[in-house]
């Protein structure tokens, strides 16, 4: 944007602008098209999240451009809150989306099928099955996909069989939970979260808490072990302190998280922080909990892995399991890394205000896959980066200049038990040329009372309604 | 008829310069970033723990923000979030969903 234009392309944005900014009355009265040339099409290749809210949001905000989504599978299985599936809470059914809202309540075309090529210069995209679809504007939202190959021993056909990583819910994640119910009498299970940047960053834990719940309830005498490169996560300080209350777990002397410095990094006042420390009195418990949590600083990075004898090796030592659930280091989805849109860092580069890639011009990344400085790789960050895409791809097509973007996250989270939650909660805007994050606290304070902890729960599992709608219908 | 759409053009531009310099979302944009719990356009499919924002009236909108933000209002997750944003976008967003039918 900024760039210098030529009188006669001013004027013709102009003019554009104008016709953009009268499209509903237009449409209205004689049905035309809000824009000077044949309808625009803009195409999206990936029915995630981004792909989904992006599509619906851009019919909302323009409904004279022509939407096609380009998705292999028939259903969406939703990641989030699909951990609620591996401790037997909610079911496969559950987290299974329909695409016929999209289709009949926003007249959006869906071309279920594989995209096998990309022709940036002549604007193509090109399927499997023989479908090519012209574009003004390309939108790919492709998810993550696994560097199976950063850990010695692990490929995907280990994860597939015998350390399910169910990061992307599927038939993986039915072997979780089955591996769960089928846990011998005081088993142990490992949990290896990945290292940073990865998709939904208080979702490893979650989940570490929720097999807690499940082995408390039925297996109690059974352990998780959680492997760690890190040495902290989105939530730690609330998720820690229930794990404090609820399943015996000791506070590892090496985690600094309980300072000043800790709290006042997620946005307390120091005032606020000082009270707060004060009262912060966790349990010694004086005999090892049902959740161990061996952080980065402890030796907890996953080298290398053994199938046939279910070994995990750390920096610090190895470890056997009855039940081990690693989740690989991530990168952008396949899509993006065969279609040349990720750099060195296996993510993609975008313009932080139009999400544009730096990479091929009138194509956007949106989602997990793109770099988004601050912005965690969330379901609500893809949710809220697709609408503010959505606005921006508008405003492009009709010659204007992009919005003055903003943009929320929240991510909800159980402790364990269906009545602890927490969460994380940020507003983030354009600062220098990146995206920020403003400066409120983040989570739920130390002294949250079990209502506000209660509520929480209670929110988490309303979100998965509203959220899904939000996106999908 | 060109000449008055490319002037009208003009004076679009002007305010839309003017809104870039105060860097303040307008009140869609902002919007936006509540539906993803409180429902696209601010209305929930059936009855929720969230609150439907489609329809509130402006003063209570500002209000309920304003104490969220202040802590007079206790909350879970709004007193965060509402610490996130200026007054004049609490109000522009209640502009917006005001106008959203109930």
């Amino acid at each position: 944007m900024g760039v210098a234009m030529s009188m006669n392309n001013l004027a013709r944005r102009e003019f554009l602008k104008w016709l953009g900014a009268s499209a509903v009355a237009g449409a209205a009265v004689g049905g035309k098209s809000a824009f000077a040339g044949a309808q625009p099409h803009v195409v999206v290749i990936g029915g995630g999240v981004g792909g989904a809210t992006f599509a619906k949001y851009l019919k909302l905000y323009e409904p004279n451009i022509k939407v096609t989504v380009v998705e292999k599978n028939r259903q969406y299985l939703r990641p989030y809150g699909s951990s609620e599936v591996i401790s037997g809470h909610i079911s496969m059914q559950d987290i299974t989306v329909s695409y016929e809202p999209l289709q009949k309540k926003y007249g959006i075309e869906f071309v279920f099928d594989t995209v096998t090529d990309i022709d940036f210069n002549g604007r193509v995209v090109k399927t499997a099955g023989g479908t090519s679809l012209n574009y003004d504007r390309l939108v790919v939202s492709p998810g993550i996909s696994f560097n199976f190959a950063a850990i010695e021993g692990l490929s995907e056909e280990v994860s597939d069989t015998v350390m399910p990583h169910a990061w992307i819910p599927g038939k993986q994640t039915e072997l979780l939970a089955k591996q769960l119910k089928e846990l011998p009498k005081g088993g142990t299970v490992l949990l290896c979260p990945p290292p940073n940047p990865y998709r939904c960053p208080p979702g490893p834990y979650e989940r570490a808490g929720l097999i807690a719940q499940y082995l408390k309830e039925h297996n109690p005498t059974a352990k998780v072990i959680i492997l760690d490169p890190k040495n902290g996560f989105t939530t730690d300080l609330t998720m820690l302190q229930a794990w404090n209350r609820l399943y015996g777990f000791n506070i590892p002397e090496a985690f600094k998280g309980y300072s000043v410095k800790g709290l006042t990094a997620v946005g307390f006042s120091e005032e606020e922080a000082k009270r707060q420390l004060e009262g912060f009195k966790p349990i010694k418990h004086d005999k090892p909990g049902m959740i161990e949590w061996i952080m980065g600083d402890m030796g907890g990075r996953v080298v290398k892995v053994d199938a046939a004898t279910k070994t995990v090796y750390t920096e610090s030592g190895e470890y056997k399991g009855d039940m081990i659930n690693l989740i690989p280091p991530l990168k952008a989805g396949k899509l993006a890394l065969d279609m040349g849109l990720a750099d060195s860092t296996g993510w993609c580069p975008v313009d932080r205000v139009t999400f544009e890639s730096t990479l091929h011009k009138n194509v956007h990344v949106i989602g997990d896959a793109c770099i988004a400085d601050e912005m965690p790789k969330s379901g609500y960050s893809a949710n809220s980066q697709a609408k503010v895409c959505a606005l921006q791809v508008k405003a492009l097509l009709a010659g204007q200049e992009p919005a003055e973007p903003v943009w929320q996250n929240t991510c909800y989270a159980l402790a364990g038990n269906q009545t602890y939650g927490q969460f994380v909660a940020d507003v983030f805007r354009i600062k220098d040329g990146k995206i920020a994050r403003m400066a409120n606290p983040r989570y739920l304070p130390l002294d949250a009372t079990p209502v506000q902890n209660s509520l929480a729960a209670l929110y988490t599992h309303a979100w998965m309604k509203t959220f899904t709608d939000d996106c999908f219908a | 008829m060109t000449k008055r759409v490319l002037m009208m053009g003009v004076a679009l531009t002007g305010m839309v310069a003017a809104s870039v310099a105060l860097a303040e979302p307008t009140g869609e944009m902002l919007a936006q970033t509540c539906a993803g719990c409180h429902g696209t356009r601010g209305e929930l499919s059936q009855p929720s723990a969230f609150m439907p924002l489609a329809g509130m009236a402006e003063a209570t909108f500002v209000k309920a923000m304003k104490d969220f933000q202040s802590g007079a209002r206790p909350s879970t997750l709004m007193g965060p979030i509402a610490k996130g944003f200026t007054e004049s976008e609490f109000q522009a967003m209640a502009s917006y969903y005001a106008k959203q039918k109930k």
